[in-house]
């Protein structure tokens, strides 16, 4: 009877039975659920590992790496004063967003810590007031698409799991940038409101209001004025076969 | 008649108050208490001087020259003054030196008796001759003096270097609360030499505040950004031996919130600059004052940092507090001024 019970019992969570588990992250326990070894069965808690929880080397191939890149060829001036963090649109709304921890990880090549922030490494909106405001033109926008890159290089795995790009809103994106040669806010803003199925405010009053606002002060019809950039067909054609070399890598990859 | 003025140390800052003196046409004696002159930059062989990076000697071997050359400066060498007394507005002082004792009578004092090298094996936390290559921007700066840029422990080139900044400064534990000042300054310049002479060793600093004060910090800036000089964060609590002949430096990463333990090759402390013993010495036998940080105490620290407390003494140099070397220079030309000027007044 009892050794029914024991047939019944659940497999062990991964290092469930150290007593302070909750002090220790995940990545830090190896454990293997089925092991054998010399015959001798040493499944789960008996081949249990923790790993130093200190870091024990500052591996500074990374920092060559992105130094060597257009983007992060600046890295080495940085003192994380934290103006950028201090400047960014994104780190009130993301806390975990914080591009002078970003780069000091880059820095001292501790892609241990930096792997917890492949969600949120991405956030980066491009407004540039970081760049704008580095006492030492670190350039931190641009080093967050080397951070990027740099993410995609070494999680690959997790940036598939971790981040799904959105086809249709690739699309969205392609198709303005092609069409266009800039970004269409007002485009962008109806595909989004269509996307999340807020169609029919595009009639209400804020919308008309607000369209009439922009036709009264001129800013609807600016657009028109503004035209594509210069010299846009050449620029279009090249855009156009780097996108479409882009898409047949990415699939081949996959 | 000329003026006879007592100038005690022949640093730099004594050196070049007796210079200025000698050239006013002024009797300087000079009591030193090592072999030679030219005080600590002599003693520890500093090759290099910030900022500029130029050639100690030709700021120390130019003052000994112009001290060797100047006819009227008496040099007094392993020599100190022994007794020391008012004699109305001037002062009575017996130099011992091995020729014996000398009593002359002097119109006023010039006190320059400099500082000292902290001792970083006070503080054990940083196992300081424990292991050979933990040493200290002293020892280093006498290895590049001697153009021997290798670890210690096996004279092979470094790998991978740590500074550590505020050896025995900013520590209430140790008992120097203050900042040395040019520690700083110092790491990353011979960070900068270290880096241009193995380019591909990586240079770390472990720094709680650079403090390369003023136009220094140009030196920083260069240290970072021109041979990738590697501040980090956070004061390191403890050295340790590690492996493959490895120096183990444990401390905390205070950006990342990351405790670390990582192996070197060499670490270079940042030690501080002290009193040493010879303040308090000068002090009880000239009866000036001693301040709370164990160095020579100005009369008013703002408006005459180059008196003492005593009418007719003065002060210079690093005697009453860490200093860089231009500093000091700078004060021993005031204090040669203003006892110059105490000399003729009371004449």
């Amino acid at each position: 009877m009892a050794l029914k019970k024991q047939e019944q019992r659940p497999v062990a969570e991964k290092g469930e039975h150290i007593i302070a588990r909750h002090l220790i992250e995940d990545d830090s326990i190896k454990e293997e659920k089925n092991l054998v070894i010399d015959g001798v069965d040493v499944s789960g808690r008996w081949n249990t590992f923790i790993l130093s929880r200190v870091d024990s080397e500052f591996d500074r191939s990374f920092f060559r790496e992105i130094k060597d890149t257009v983007v992060g060829s600046r890295i080495n001036r940085c003192w994380q004063c934290g103006m950028c963090t201090a400047s960014c649109t994104v780190t009130p709304l993301y806390r975990r967003f914080n591009p002078r921890a970003f780069i000091y990880m880059m820095q001292l090549g501790n892609l241990k810590e930096l792997k917890k922030y492949i969600d949120v490494a991405w956030r980066c909106v491009g407004c540039y007031k970081c760049s704008q405001r580095c006492p030492k033109q670190v350039n931190p926008a641009e080093m967050m698409e080397a951070l990027g890159l740099l993410i995609k290089k070494y999680f690959p795995e997790e940036v598939q799991s971790k981040l799904k790009v959105d086809e249709d809103v690739k699309k969205i994106y392609d198709d303005m940038i092609l069409g266009h040669g800039r970004l269409d806010l007002a485009k962008l803003h109806t595909s989004a409101m269509q996307k999340t199925g807020r169609t029919k405010e595009l009639l209400g009053k804020i919308e008309r209001d607000a369209i009439f606002k922009m036709a009264k002060d001129g800013r609807a019809f600016s657009i028109l004025r503004l035209g594509k950039p210069h010299n846009w067909n050449s620029s279009k054609e090249a855009m156009g076969n780097y996108l479409k070399n882009l898409n047949t890598i990415e699939s081949s990859e996959a | 008649m000329a003026e006879n003025i007592l100038v005690v140390g022949g640093g730099p800052a004594g050196l070049n108050a007796a210079v200025m003196l000698s050239e006013l046409g002024v009797n300087v004696t000079l009591v030193e208490r090592d072999s030679f002159i030219g005080g600590n930059p002599k003693k520890f062989k500093y090759k290099f001087l910030f900022p500029d990076m130029q050639p100690a000697d030709n700021v120390i071997g130019e003052l000994i020259k112009k001290t060797e050359s100047g006819g009227n400066i008496k040099v007094y060498y392993s020599s100190e003054v022994s007794d020391f007394k008012e004699n109305g507005k001037k002062f009575d002082a017996t130099i011992k030196s091995a020729g014996g004792s000398e009593t002359k009578t002097f119109d006023s004092v010039i006190v320059a008796t400099g500082f000292e090298h902290f001792d970083p094996a006070r503080d054990a936390k940083y196992s300081y001759q424990l292991f050979d290559d933990v040493i200290d921007i002293k020892d280093l700066e006498r290895m590049m003096g001697e153009n021997n840029f290798v670890r210690p422990s096996n004279g092979q080139p470094p790998k991978n270097v740590a500074f550590i900044l505020c050896v025995g400064s900013r520590d209430r534990h140790i008992g120097n609360q203050y900042c040395s000042r040019v520690c700083c300054t110092i790491s990353v310049k011979q960070a900068i030499e270290l880096k241009e002479h193995f380019p591909d060793c990586e240079v770390y600093i472990f720094y709680m505040d650079i403090r390369t004060y003023g136009f220094f910090e140009d030196l920083y800036w260069q240290a970072m950004e021109e041979h990738d000089v590697q501040i980090v964060k956070g004061r390191i609590a403890e050295i340790t031996s590690g492996p493959n002949n490895t120096v183990v430096c444990k401390g905390e990463d205070t950006l990342l919130r990351g405790p670390f333990e990582i192996p070197f090759d060499m670490v270079v402390l940042a030690s501080g600059m002290e009193g040493g013993p010879q303040s308090p010495e000068i002090s009880s036998k000239l009866g000036i004052e001693l301040d709370e940080h164990g160095f020579l105490k100005p009369e008013n620290i703002t408006l005459s940092p180059f008196k003492s407390n005593k009418a007719g003494i003065f002060l210079a140099g690093a005697c009453t507090g860490p200093k860089a070397i231009s500093d000091s220079i700078t004060e021993g030309a005031a204090a040669a001024m203003n006892a110059y000027t105490y000399a003729v007044k009371n004449r």
